[in-house]
């Protein structure tokens, strides 16, 4: 049962020992004074913001309507959509600017659901829950902006 | 130089290359999971380049936007470079590959927008386990290294950084105040964007969500410690850890399982292969004692038959 040690130069320790100070050192900084364009060495952020005891809480969907007259919930998930919610609600400027950008979600729904009739229009809404004191509140039902599929 | 000496030792200290050789197979296989489970979205993305926005590191490469044949492309070298570097063939090559594609699939998941962070750990483990090199015996190996130990050390060190640098960005993000984040109605919000797990059943209780705020945020404040914890104190806070896990996964659906599978960078991995040997070999002994003893009624023939 010999159990060997496998020798190392000083050249290997240093470049390691560096390699980690550098990585910590990168890791702070970016935890301390960057924003998430820096990823991997971006700030840790995920639910990292403090939200108020009146903050008003937005869960934002798209609905569409379909050639037979109902009016759906799209889920915002890569298997149905093709895309995440979160990645909706980053681009909720551009999206309000350039309506057509919901092709993404239009898309990836009808391509996932093909027996569904036809989409006709998607909505891009908010559902706003306040809190109230700290306590969930009333809800409301915002609409974004809309965008009706070219024929 | 004794200090030099023990800066060394801890950074790179010699530990086992067999526990190298097993956290390869497992994360290498890991990785093959987390691109059909975690980020599994790059080539649904990959269909909508109007709201690709590249992080730094895409630009800084002059990486080409994402398209459909790069990440079916990206997704095939991912699968066939797992699969030789998890059985420890030609791990700098095959883990170099692996390295950069997994860094890049990651990178154009969250380059949509939104960047998440429980993949620091796993990211930083398959760039350091590829430097350790080929590990004779693989699984088997005898040897110990300060090369295994440095890998080793750096993946326990961003499992503990994913903990204790969310903390200081709590501090950073409510305006450099140690309060505001344990105070705030963070839970709540997060409770109310993701109605399905058991946080629903906390919503009428602001004050214990405060609670359970001041208690993770203080775990990982000090999560630092975990480095310098030995034995049981450390399988202490590796149990407590994944009860944390399991507990916000069942309160929020949120898991973070590529950080969770990075604490077995903390655990003796090593025994594994004689425990295994140890295991089969009582086997093998209990088969040849059964067989010796073959022609004499077991017990329990013995008492149907007295007792009838």
């Amino acid at each position: 049962m010999g159990q060997g040690v496998r020798g190392i130069s000083r050249m290997s320790y240093g470049w390691r020992i560096a390699a980690t100070v550098l990585g910590v050192g990168l890791l702070l900084n970016g935890s301390l004074r960057m924003s998430d364009d820096l990823w991997p060495f971006g700030p840790l952020s995920q639910y990292a913001f403090s939200p108020a005891m009146d903050e008003t809480i937005v869960i934002t969907r798209v609905e569409g309507l379909l050639a037979d007259g109902r009016r759906i919930d799209l889920p915002l998930r890569v298997e149905s959509a093709g895309i995440s919610r979160a990645e909706i609600e980053a681009r909720i400027p551009q999206i309000t600017a350039d309506p057509a950008l919901l092709r993404a979600v239009a898309e990836g729904w009808t391509s996932r659901h093909p027996a569904e009739p036809a989409l006709l229009k998607v909505w891009l809404v908010q559902d706003e829950t306040r809190l109230v004191n700290g306590r969930v509140g009333p809800a409301r039902l915002v609409v974004l902006t809309t965008w009706e599929l070219p024929s | 130089m004794r200090t030099l000496r023990s800066v060394a030792s801890w950074f790179a200290p010699v530990l086992p290359e067999s526990r190298v050789a097993i956290l390869r197979t497992v994360l290498y296989l890991f990785v093959i999971i987390d691109i059909h489970l975690f980020v599994r979205d790059p080539i649904p993305l990959s269909r909508h380049p109007e709201l690709y926005q590249p992080l730094l590191i895409e630009r800084l490469f002059h990486l080409p936007p994402p398209s459909v044949p790069l990440t079916i492309t990206l997704y095939l070298i991912l699968v066939v470079g797992c699969l030789v570097a998890a059985a420890n063939v030609l791990p700098r090559l095959a883990g170099a590959v692996v390295a950069a594609a997994f860094t890049w699939w990651t990178a154009i998941g969250m380059s949509y927008g939104k960047v998440d962070h429980d993949h620091l750990a796993l990211v930083v483990a398959i760039w350091v386990l590829p430097t350790v090199g080929v590990i004779a015996d693989r699984w088997r190996s005898m040897e110990r290294s300060a090369q295994a130990g440095w890998a080793l050390k750096c993946i326990q060190i961003s499992v503990v950084f994913t903990y204790f640098l969310s903390a200081l960005t709590k501090i950073r993000s409510g305006g450099w105040s140690i309060t505001s984040w344990p105070e705030s109605s963070i839970l709540m919000w997060a409770i109310v964007r993701r109605p399905h797990g058991l946080g629903q059943f906390l919503l009428p209780y602001p004050e214990l969500l405060h609670l359970m705020q001041w208690f993770s945020f203080t775990a990982e404040l000090t999560a630092i410690v975990v480095l310098w914890l030995r034995g049981r104190a450390l399988l202490a806070a590796a149990v407590f850890w994944m009860g944390f896990h399991v507990f916000t996964m069942a309160t929020l659906y949120i898991h973070f399982a590529p950080t969770a599978i990075c604490w077995l960078a903390f655990a003796p991995l090593e025994r594994l292969g004689p425990w295994l040997r140890r295991v089969k070999a009582g086997r093998r002994e209990r088969a040849r004692g059964r067989s010796a003893r073959h022609p004499v009624p077991v017990l329990r023939d013995q008492a149907v038959d007295s007792g009838g």
